[in-house]
């Protein structure tokens, strides 16, 4: 049995995952990688209002005056690609990175007995994603190509149990052939894949060519292949360039807060936790800003982490406004620490850096810290550290 | 071993041994709400030490009223027990040569220059809850600096110190912090030029001290006006 996550749209669900408000509006995506640069990709809002792939952005923007145009972003998807298979890979060790917005999972070995545990496992996955800002989609058949179909074919999530009734129903476009042997197949009045199959395979390879042989093999429940097994990067980023340049902490803060949510919930679903954060902003100027904070309690914990980066923030001054922002995250396991009856640790050390930070950006490193003793012969020589405690 | 001998047990080590506690009912409340300094003029009148998650003020009107051996006392008493010490020194008056490093390395120093600076750093360490005894030394700034401190900073400072166990010290140039559940006041000590020689620990034995319960002296003055 294999499952299939599909992400329609991945490339905008990608550019919109930290804009999840701007998936009920109109909003269309354009590849300026193209020769030429039309929609590519658009939201259920903007196809409503008679927006459809192909237009360039001056015709959209006429049938819609409100369409917002997102330039797709090839640095965003690989992100979304990343958190996509490191989900998965959270719930079944045999996975396939398929196509873009497409990722392959094999259940054998996880124990799935029933119907009943297959559907809870799918949701959690598929919770896990939405905790992503993915719209997800999940089918579940027989062979590989059978639960991608079913993916496409449901808003949510689909067991094939007979694949020969699910395909019967399923239209010709479903199967993405070419657009030549569509018109054929138009003509001849197939419209579905069961009327297809219903056809005679060798006749329909000598007049269409071998390419209606790989149509049939997709719909086979007998065609099951083997994986392409992937492991995915253990690389937790998150980074944007800003359509405009930001010159006020408030709006980097939104952002950076998005940020920090979606990596705590991506090394959540794998049991892991923050141990060091490393923040880069780029600025107009070309220059780079780049800080490392190390968290001295390794935690998962959303408020914690954005505290930190917010009161570091605070008191940061650049020559010039921010363009891009990247914020990476260094995993490592939990540790669960019990206090010992005559030890004096800190109670809550990701709090006390946190207002030792405050304190320091108040009055500066030189006047607060522990002070140590210098070894000269000047009898009050001393300089401050920051407290080992 | 059954529970009725486990009882007879305990019965029969506690008539033998009053002084040892066998279960952590019997621990006196009072012991566990106060810090013990180790110095008994202080801990006897305050029924075990200094109060937890209270105020507590040491004030010295006068000039070399041995407020700075107390300070170190504290401090020393603090290293011993391994415990972090946070001292926000409200005119940068410490002098760190003239503690030990074992002392240093638990120490939280926070210079400030003006009573308002210290008074802030303050606020966020005993927000922050973490450092169990935070010294706050304004001894040394200007006495017209410490006196436009509002009355209602010290009742913020009190409302957040209870909901913690941090034992909270205020050295002031006055009596001024009207919230604190014990005062200390040291009346001028007159040492000769031979007993500087001597210890600090001696030195703070022969300490003038005047200890108040002000809880303790607030209830009692009721009591005398209800009667009266």
């Amino acid at each position: 049995m294999f499952a299939a996550i599909f992400i329609p749209n991945f490339s905008l669900q990608a550019a919109l995952r930290h804009e999840p408000d701007l998936r009920s509006q109109p909003v269309a995506m354009i590849d300026p990688a193209l020769p030429k640069p039309n929609i590519v990709q658009l939201t259920e809002a903007a196809r409503v209002r008679g927006v459809v792939e192909g237009l360039t952005a001056s015709q959209s923007m006429a049938r819609c005056a409100e369409l917002l145009i997102k330039i797709r972003s090839p640095a965003q998807e690989q992100i979304a690609t990343d958190a996509l298979l490191q989900t998965a890979y959270a719930f079944s060790p045999n996975i396939e990175a398929t196509a873009p917005g497409v990722c392959t999972m094999e259940l054998k070995g996880l124990g799935l007995e029933t119907e009943a545990a297959i559907r809870a496992w799918a949701d959690q996955i598929l919770q896990a994603l939405a905790g992503l800002e993915f719209e997800a989609r999940m089918g579940l058949a027989t062979t590989p190509a059978l639960a991608l179909l079913a993916a496409k074919a449901t808003r949510r999530f689909l067991i094939v149990r007979d694949s020969t009734e699910f395909v019967a129903t399923l239209p010709i476009a479903a199967l993405d052939p070419a657009p030549e042997i569509v018109a054929v197949l138009k003509r001849w009045g197939i419209r579905t894949v069961g009327a297809l199959l219903a056809l005679d395979k060798a006749d329909l390879a000598e007049r269409l060519g071998p390419e209606t042989i790989r149509l049939r093999n997709c719909v086979s429940p007998n065609a099951a292949r083997p994986l392409k097994l992937v492991a995915p990067k253990q690389v937790f980023e998150e980074q944007v360039e800003f359509e405009n340049e930001i010159e006020t902490a408030e709006p980097l803060l939104f952002v950076l807060r998005r940020f920090v949510e979606q990596l705590a919930r991506r090394l959540e679903v794998i049991h892991l936790v923050v141990e060091e954060i490393h923040l880069q902003l780029k600025l107009s100027s070309g220059a780079v800003y780049e800080q490392v904070f190390k968290i001295p309690a390794a935690t998962g914990d959303i408020e914690t982490l954005f505290r930190m980066l917010q009161t570091h923030l605070e008191m940061v001054r650049t020559d010039s406004p921010i363009v891009a922002l990247r914020l990476e995250a260094k995993p490592c396991p939990p540790e669960t620490h019990q206090f010992g009856l005559f030890e004096t640790t800190l109670k809550d050390p990701n709090q006390f850096a946190e207002t030792l930070a405050r304190l320091t950006a108040l009055w500066g490193s030189d006047r607060v810290g522990t002070p140590v003793l210098e070894s000269t012969h000047r009898p009050d020589a001393f300089h401050m550290k920051a407290p080992e405690f | 071993m059954p529970a009725a001998n486990i009882i007879q047990l305990r019965q029969l080590l506690k008539e033998k041994m009053p002084e040892v506690r066998l279960s952590l009912e019997e621990l006196p409340s009072q012991r566990q709400n106060h810090w013990a300094t180790g110095l008994a003029r202080i801990d006897e009148p305050l029924h075990g030490g200094l109060p937890k998650g209270a105020l507590t003020e040491i004030a010295a009107p006068h000039r070399s009223s041995g407020s700075a051996l107390l300070l170190h006392a504290l401090m020393r008493k603090a290293a011993d027990e391994n415990q972090i010490v946070a001292l926000v020194d409200g005119n940068d008056s410490f002098d760190v040569t003239d503690v030990d490093e074992t002392i240093l390395a638990r120490l939280l120093w926070v210079r400030c220059h003006s009573a308002e600076e210290a008074l802030k750093a303050a606020d966020l360490l005993l927000r922050d809850r973490n450092v169990p005894l935070v010294l706050l030394d304004l001894i040394a700034n200007p006495l017209a600096q410490v006196r436009r401190v509002p009355a209602t900073t010290w009742f913020r400072f009190q409302r957040i110190v209870e909901q913690s166990s941090t034992v909270c010290i205020v050295f002031t140039p006055q009596p001024m912090v009207s919230p604190a559940r014990a005062r200390i006041t040291l009346p001028s000590t007159r040492f000769s030029l031979e007993v500087l020689d001597r210890e600090s620990e001696e030195l703070v034995s022969e300490l003038k001290l005047e200890v108040s319960d002000a809880r303790r002296a607030r209830k009692v003055n009721e009591l005398l006006r209800n009667s009266a």
